[in-house]
């Protein structure tokens, strides 16, 4: 180090240069998301609260057998009747229950559903779940599966039970290009 | 009436406004940080989040005032007593205009008394950090001790040469005499306004010199065991200090109340659309300059280690202090200066 150097090194450029940093920070356009007025829209495959369909379900248990921590809990019973002369049974769903409070969001039973389209999916975009009591408010029958009765959904989807139930539930076609209403 | 009312008037002007001033400065500080850091900041407590110092003033009167049982009590007591009174105190003669209107008394050794008197604020610190008990208070109290011991050295050489220059402790005359010669004193005192506001930067403890309430190592340092109105006074004595600062080297560098280019605009500033703006409004605008300054630094530098402070106080800032009156000394005598 030269005594040009030395005296140089007294002036505190290097101060001015991080304030100048900071000063051009001061006028950059805020990030700042005001959640409760504006949210961010997840992405397609963002896993939120359960999409069921009664309708769609053909009680195979698959997903019940797909789920790692058995929360799905189904029973079910044979109905038979009578077509064209021939006896027919047909399983019907009594319960179809989900404990979300334990659900760790993994989407193993939406891929293991059968039916297309899904008769359970989790790409509904919706993550407002909160409830002031977990076991009574987070355990969802096959009822309130479809009406969302206690979950805020993403503007924009709807409960099943309200029509909210996708064509293509896993975006699997892209040129649908998501789901939703 | 001109002994007892009108002073006491201005008394209650004086501490009103530096008080919400103080307040105000919280609020001001969140938001330029987090406009640094491309946030909001607070926007939720009345419109554009304007009431938010006026929220945490009331939530600080009804917070609960713990006192620790092992502490010193009345000392404890104390300690934010001894922070505040010099802060407020030095706004007795400190000019913020010309005549006699604008300021409470004119005493003319007054640079004297706002050393003296801002100096006293340190026991309140270190008797903070002491009564309360509590080992990270005492090692912030004793970090503050040295460190305010330390950089009252340059502070004070720096605070000289503008002596020097303008041969009189009045701040009023201070004023005067940069009006007269034509020059605000921080272009012969570039390197004196340096070291003056390093210095006051690091006395009153803000970043990066703010070492005794440094949270990350030390909790709150002097303060951790203040809550409730205590530790407002804490927090309204820093900021008032900022501001005594602030106003300083407006009055010893930036020519007070002078509006810009006092001399060479006179004729604009005789006109009538511009004559009549108060004299303090230039007063107060150039301390918000100083103030943004300081949040300013707080959003860029990182905190000193101990050692590094000391070295710079020591080794960097004294010896240039030195050098700097020793040269402008030297100027004034060469270039006949006043005697």
């Amino acid at each position: 180090m030269s005594w040009w150097d030395k005296i140089l090194a007294f002036i505190p450029l290097e101060l001015v240069q991080g304030l100048g940093v900071t000063g051009k920070y001061l006028f950059r356009k805020k990030v700042t998301v005001q959640y409760p007025e504006q949210r961010l829209e997840p992405k397609d495959r963002f896993r939120g609260m359960f999409g069921f369909s009664e309708e769609r379900c053909i009680v195979c248990h698959n997903c019940a057998k797909a789920c790692p921590i058995d929360i799905i809990h189904i029973t079910d019973h044979f109905e038979e009747s009578v077509v064209d002369g021939k006896k027919r049974k047909k399983k019907v769903l009594d319960r179809y229950d989900i404990d979300v409070k334990r659900c760790m969001f993994c989407g193993l039973c939406e891929e293991a559903c059968p039916t297309k389209p899904v008769a359970i999916w989790l790409t509904t975009k919706t993550y407002e779940t909160a409830a002031y009591e977990r076991n009574e408010r987070l355990y969802f029958d096959k009822v309130r599966l479809q009406t969302w009765d206690g979950v805020l959904p993403f503007p924009g989807v709807k409960a099943p039970a309200e029509g909210g139930m996708p064509e293509d539930p896993k975006a699997e076609k892209k040129a649908a290009g998501g789901e939703g209403a | 009436m001109t002994y007892l009312v009108i002073p006491l008037v201005k008394i209650v002007v004086i501490l009103l406004v530096l008080i919400l001033g103080a307040a105000y400065l919280t609020f001001f500080e969140r938001k330029i940080l987090a406009y640094i850091q491309i946030r909001l900041g607070p926007n939720r407590v009345g419109p554009k989040g304007w009431l938010q110092a006026i929220a945490d003033a009331l939530k600080l009167f009804v917070k609960e005032d713990l006192t620790p049982a092992r502490s010193e009590k009345f000392v404890f007591l104390l300690a934010p007593v001894l922070i505040i009174v010099p802060a407020l105190l030095v706004f007795a003669v400190i000019p913020f205009g010309p005549s006699d209107i604008w300021r409470l008394t004119d005493i003319n050794v007054a640079l004297l008394f706002v050393l003296g008197v801002s100096s006293v604020g340190i026991y309140g610190i270190i008797l903070g950090g002491w009564s309360s008990n509590n080992k990270y208070s005492l090692m912030g109290g004793l970090r503050s001790a040295a460190q305010l011991i330390s950089y009252e050295v340059p502070m004070g050489f720096a605070v000289v040469t503008v002596v020097v220059m303008a041969g009189s402790l009045s701040l009023v005359r201070i004023v005067e005499v940069q009006r007269e010669l034509g020059v605000w004193f921080f272009l012969p005192g570039i390197v004196a306004l340096f070291v003056y506001f390093v210095c006051g930067v690091a006395e009153t403890n803000r970043n990066p010199f703010d070492l005794p309430e440094a949270e990350s190592e030390l909790v709150g340092g002097f303060h951790t065991e203040y809550s409730g109105m205590k530790w407002a006074f804490f927090f309204l004595g820093e900021y008032a200090n900022m501001i005594v600062i602030s106003a300083m080297a407006t009055v010893l560098f930036f020519g007070g109340w002078l509006p810009p280019f006092p001399n060479l605009l006179a004729p604009l500033w005789a006109l009538p659309a511009v004559a009549w703006v108060p004299p303090p409004f230039w007063f107060l605008l150039k301390v918000a300059a100083f103030i943004f300054l300081y949040m300013w630094f707080r959003g860029t530098f990182p905190r000193y280690r101990f050692d590094q402070l000391m070295r710079l106080g020591w080794k960097v800032l004294l010896p240039v202090s030195l050098a700097n009156l020793m040269v402008v000394a030297l100027g004034v005598l060469i270039l006949g200066g006043r005697s």
